[in-house]
C-alpha cells in the first residue's frame, strides 16, 4: 500500500486517534479523506506510514470507530 | 471600577484568553473540520486543545464526549429536550435557574410533569431525601443546580445522582455557576450530563457553552446541518460531537475557552474557591454587623456553599441599591438573576436581591471598598 490511510467517523475522532497513536510510539497524520464515496461524503482519516494493523488494533479499543482503509495514492 | 458580578460573567479574563482569541483571529482564521488546507487543520486542532483541556479538567470519557454550545442554557435544552418525552416526569432542585426552568415549561405543554424538590441549606441528608420522595414510577430525569446562583447553595449533586442510578434515572447537573470553582470529577460523580458555561468559572469569552455526556447519542437533536462529515447523507451524523455540533463554530471562543480552562487547571479549582471563599466569609461576616443589611443564609461555610452572596438592604429596593452602587463604581446585579425559584424560597420574588461574586482577581482592598460604600447608601 503507497500511502496507507485509516478512515474515521469525525476529525474529532482522527485527532484523538493521532494522539493515542502518539503516545503508543506510531506515527499518524491528519488527513482529509481523498475519496468522498469511501466516507459517504466528506470525511477525515488518518496517514499510518508504519504498524498500519497495529494502529487500528489500538484504535479499535481505544473505541474509535474505524470505517475502513484505503490507499491514498489510489484515490 | 470595582468588578463584583462574575456570577454573570467574569472579568477580566486572563491574558491568556484575550491572546488565544486575537491569536485565533490571526493565525487560525479558517472553518475548522470543513477543508483539508493547512490552516483549517490548524484551526481543527485548536478546537481539539480545547476539549482534551475539558476533557482533562472534568475527567471526561474522551474529547468526544465533550459538545460545544452556545452557552449552558443551551446545553439544558439540548438535554431536556432531546430526552424528554410526553408522559414523562422530572424531578428538579427547588433552586433551578430559567435555564431549566423555563425549557421545562415550553415540555409542560407537550405533555412533561414535573416536580420541584425542596433543598435544605446546610442538611443534605434532608435534601437528598427531598428528591427522593419526589421520584415516581413515571420520572426519567432528575435535574440539579450545583451551586445556586443566587444563595451559593451547593447541591449534594453526587449523592443525588447515586439516588437517581437507584432506579435508573439519568442525572442532569447545571454546574453554570460551580465550574472552575468547585471540583467536579465526570468519573466517580455519576453525572450523565454536564452542562457548562466557559464564560463564567472557566474564565472564556460570552458565547461558549459545553455539554459533556457519554449519552449523547441517546438524545434527540435541537437542530441538524452540515458538520464536514457524511456529507452525502441527509441524516444527522448520530456519533458524538458532531451530532450536537452542526454550523459553523465559535472558533475564536473556543481557542479563548482553550486558555481558560487552562488557566483554571494551572491555578487549581481548589485554590480559586479558596481565594473567593475567604472574601465572601470575611464580606458575610462584615454585613452581618452591619445595621440596615439583611441576610438569607447561615455563614457560607464552604462545605455548602459556592463563593458568592445574596443581600438586601432594609427599606431600599435591591435595583436601587445595584444603582446606587453602580454609580460608585460598583458593578453587581440585582433583581431576580433568571432564578425566580431560587427567590421563591427565600420570599424575595418581590424585592429581588443584590448578588456580590468575587473571581480569582478580586482583592480584599475591593471587597473593604463594598463595604465602606455600602455603608454610606444605608446611612442615606
Amino acid at each position: 500500500m503507497g500511502k496507507p490511510l485509516i478512515l474515521v467517523s469525525s476529525i474529532t475522532y482522527a485527532m484523538k486517534g493521532r494522539d493515542l497513536l502518539g503516545r503508543q510510539g506510531i506515527s499518524a497524520y491528519l488527513e482529509r479523506v481523498p475519496k468522498m464515496e469511501r466516507t459517504g461524503g466528506c470525511g477525515y482519516a488518518l496517514h499510518v506510514p508504519h504498524h498500519i494493523e497495529e494502529a487500528e488494533t489500538i484504535l479499535q479499543q481505544a473505541g474509535i470507530r474505524v470505517l475502513g482503509r484505503m490507499d491514498g495514492e489510489e484515490a | 471600577m470595582i468588578y463584583l458580578d462574575n456570577a454573570a460573567t467574569t472579568f477580566p479574563k486572563p491574558m491568556q484568553v484575550n491572546q488565544a482569541v486575537q491569536l485565533a483571529l490571526q493565525k487560525y482564521g479558517a472553518n475548522p473540520g470543513r477543508s483539508g488546507h493547512r490552516m483549517s487543520m490548524e484551526a481543527a486542532d485548536e478546537v481539539f486543545r480545547c476539549r482534551s483541556a475539558i476533557t482533562k479538567l472534568f475527567h471526561a470519557s474522551g474529547e468526544e464526549c465533550v459538545v460545544f454550545t452556545l452557552n449552558c442554557t443551551q446545553s439544558t435544552n439540548i438535554v431536556l429536550k432531546g430526552l424528554l418525552k410526553p408522559g414523562d416526569h422530572v424531578v428538579v432542585s427547588s433552586m433551578e435557574h430559567n435555564a431549566v426552568m423555563r425549557p421545562l415549561q415550553a415540555l409542560v405543554s407537550r405533555g412533561v410533569t414535573y416536580t420541584q424538590a425542596q433543598v435544605y441549606p446546610g442538611d443534605n441528608d434532608a435534601t437528598v431525601h427531598a428528591f427522593r420522595n419526589a421520584i415516581n414510577a413515571k420520572t426519567r430525569l432528575i435535574v440539579c443546580i450545583h451551586a445556586s446562583n443566587v444563595w451559593g447553595i451547593r447541591l449534594p449533586v453526587e449523592r443525588i445522582a447515586a439516588l437517581g442510578h437507584e432506579y435508573g434515572i439519568p442525572i442532569m447537573v447545571d454546574a453554570a455557576q460551580s465550574a472552575g470553582v468547585l471540583p467536579i470529577n465526570l468519573q466517580d460523580s455519576g453525572i450523565d450530563y454536564l452542562c457548562l458555561a466557559g464564560h463564567k468559572g472557566l474564565y472564556g469569552p460570552m458565547g461558549t457553552g459545553v455539554l459533556i455526556t457519554a449519552k449523547g447519542e441517546e438524545l434527540d437533536t435541537l437542530m441538524e446541518g452540515g458538520t464536514g462529515t457524511n456529507s452525502a447523507s441527509y441524516d444527522q451524523p448520530p456519533s458524538l460531537p458532531d451530532r450536537f455540533e452542526s454550523g459553523t463554530p465559535n472558533m475564536p471562543g473556543i481557542a479563548g475557552l482553550r486558555a481558560g480552562v487552562e488557566f483554571v487547571s494551572r491555578k487549581g479549582t481548589e485554590e480559586i474557591f479558596r481565594h473567593e471563599s475567604q472574601l465572601i466569609l470575611y464580606l458575610y461576616d462584615c454585613l452581618s454587623r452591619m445595621h440596615g443589611v439583611t441576610l438569607y443564609m447561615p455563614r457560607p461555610e464552604s462545605r455548602y456553599f459556592a463563593p458568592l452572596l445574596s443581600f438586601n438592604v432594609e427599606g431600599k429596593n435591591s435595583e436601587t441599591v445595584g444603582q446606587m452602587l453602580s454609580k460608585n463604581g460598583i458593578a453587581v446585579r440585582a433583581g431576580l438573576h433568571c432564578a425566580p425559584a431560587a427567590h421563591q424560597v427565600c420570599g424575595t420574588l418581590e424585592t429581588g436581591a443584590v448578588r456580590v461574586c468575587p473571581s480569582v482577581f478580586t482583592r480584599r482592598a475591593e471587597i473593604d471598598y463594598f463595604i465602606m460604600t455600602l455603608g454610606k447608601i444605608i446611612r442615606k
